[in-house]
């Protein structure tokens, strides 16, 4: 394991961490080895929202564009499966900004911060239109800002940059 | 919460559009190929639910249409299934400000980061109605009035109850309509 796992990352993780699933077909995770990982091109997303209501509809806006998709309800959670590297194959993370806990800005810092983790895209999605918050991102490495409720289009718009 | 959905049969994954492709004509249905007593109760169900349709227009916006178009042949139920999680959310959201409003009196920040997530839900469904209401209350928060949230939370609930019921109505004579052209299938 590369990079030192950034300190909020509790001790005490269960091997098989659990995920937050909302009940549309959203998808347990599975430790991915080598073999298993047969995806070709396919994207990975991770998508984090502490709203089960978001999250399904992220969640289905990017299947529908046939990525596939883990969904988290924390940016702690997602930080730990990413450091444990349950997530290897991830080409981008879509946040919420304003979670409980740690929130999707802080969690895009820990990203770019991680020798390991910071080629990954993080974009964030806002109910708030705050352009102070907006450059904020942007300036800390975000790789694009969308305001809620997000739609099919900016969501293939913006994958269709990031492939 | 709403009643769990009847699958349609395989490649009917659109029937659950049927209503909306009506929404903005004032036309009536077209009556679907059948003897006259099925088509007669066919088309009463699609009226009724082309009816809800409009009224729920005043209730919901464009965000809603997008939520429904994400239906497809791997997610038939979609929309019904968001619209679950949105209540169950609402309902945990609406007595936590219940319960701050009463435990944790002025607090007007705390009301309003509570508000806020409930507002964000709203948003992310097309809840225009119930939404408005939500801006308010934030709004009667930022003036540190007590009685104006105080009312306007009412109204939040108000709006939400009946947002709900119109939606487990309108998802009914969806299930009940069934796909377009096949007599209706008995009720469960």
């Amino acid at each position: 394991m590369a990079a030192a796992a950034p300190s909020p990352v509790p001790a005490a993780i269960s091997a098989a961490a659990k995920v937050a699933s909302p009940k549309a077909g959203d998808r347990k995770v599975v430790p991915v080895t080598a073999a298993d990982e047969v995806e070709q091109e396919e994207m990975h997303v991770l998508a984090v929202d502490d709203s089960s209501v978001d999250r399904a509809v992220i969640a289905k806006i990017l299947r529908s564009s046939k990525y596939r998709v883990t969904t988290v309800d924390s940016a702690t959670r997602a930080l730990e499966l990413l450091c444990l590297g349950l997530l290897p194959d991830v080409s981008m993370i879509i946040t919420d900004y304003w979670m409980p806990g740690m929130t999707g800005y802080e969690l895009l810092k820990r990203v770019k911060e991680s020798s390991q983790l910071k080629e990954i895209p993080v974009v964030i999605m806002s109910s708030e239109n705050v352009p102070n918050r907006i450059s904020r991102c942007l300036e800390e490495g975000a790789e694009d800002f969308l305001l809620k409720p997000v739609r099919p289009s900016d969501v293939s718009r913006l994958c269709s940059r990031i492939r | 919460g709403l009643p769990s959905p009847r699958r349609p049969r395989a490649g009917t994954g659109t029937s659950h559009k049927l209503v909306r492709r009506r929404r903005c004509s004032s036309a009536r249905p077209a009556r679907p190929r059948r003897n006259s007593e099925s088509d007669a109760e066919l088309l009463k169900m699609m009226e009724s639910a082309c009816f809800l349709r409009h009224v729920l227009e005043g209730y919901l916006d464009e965000q809603f249409c997008q939520v429904e178009d994400l239906q497809d042949e791997a997610s038939p139920n979609f929309a019904e299934e968001v619209v679950t999680l949105f209540f169950k959310d609402s309902a945990r959201l609406i007595s936590n400000i219940e319960q701050a409003l009463e435990k944790y009196p002025k607090d007007f920040n705390r009301w309003d980061a509570y508000m806020q997530q409930l507002k964000g839900s709203c948003s992310s469904i097309g809840a225009s109605r119930m939404k408005s209401e939500c801006m308010s209350f934030r709004e009667y928060c930022g003036q540190g009035s007590v009685d104006g949230c105080m009312k306007s939370f009412q109204k939040v609930k108000r709006e939400h109850t009946a947002l709900r019921q119109k939606l487990e109505a309108y998802f009914q004579l969806l299930r009940q309509a069934g796909p377009a052209g096949a007599a209706p299938r008995p009720a469960k």
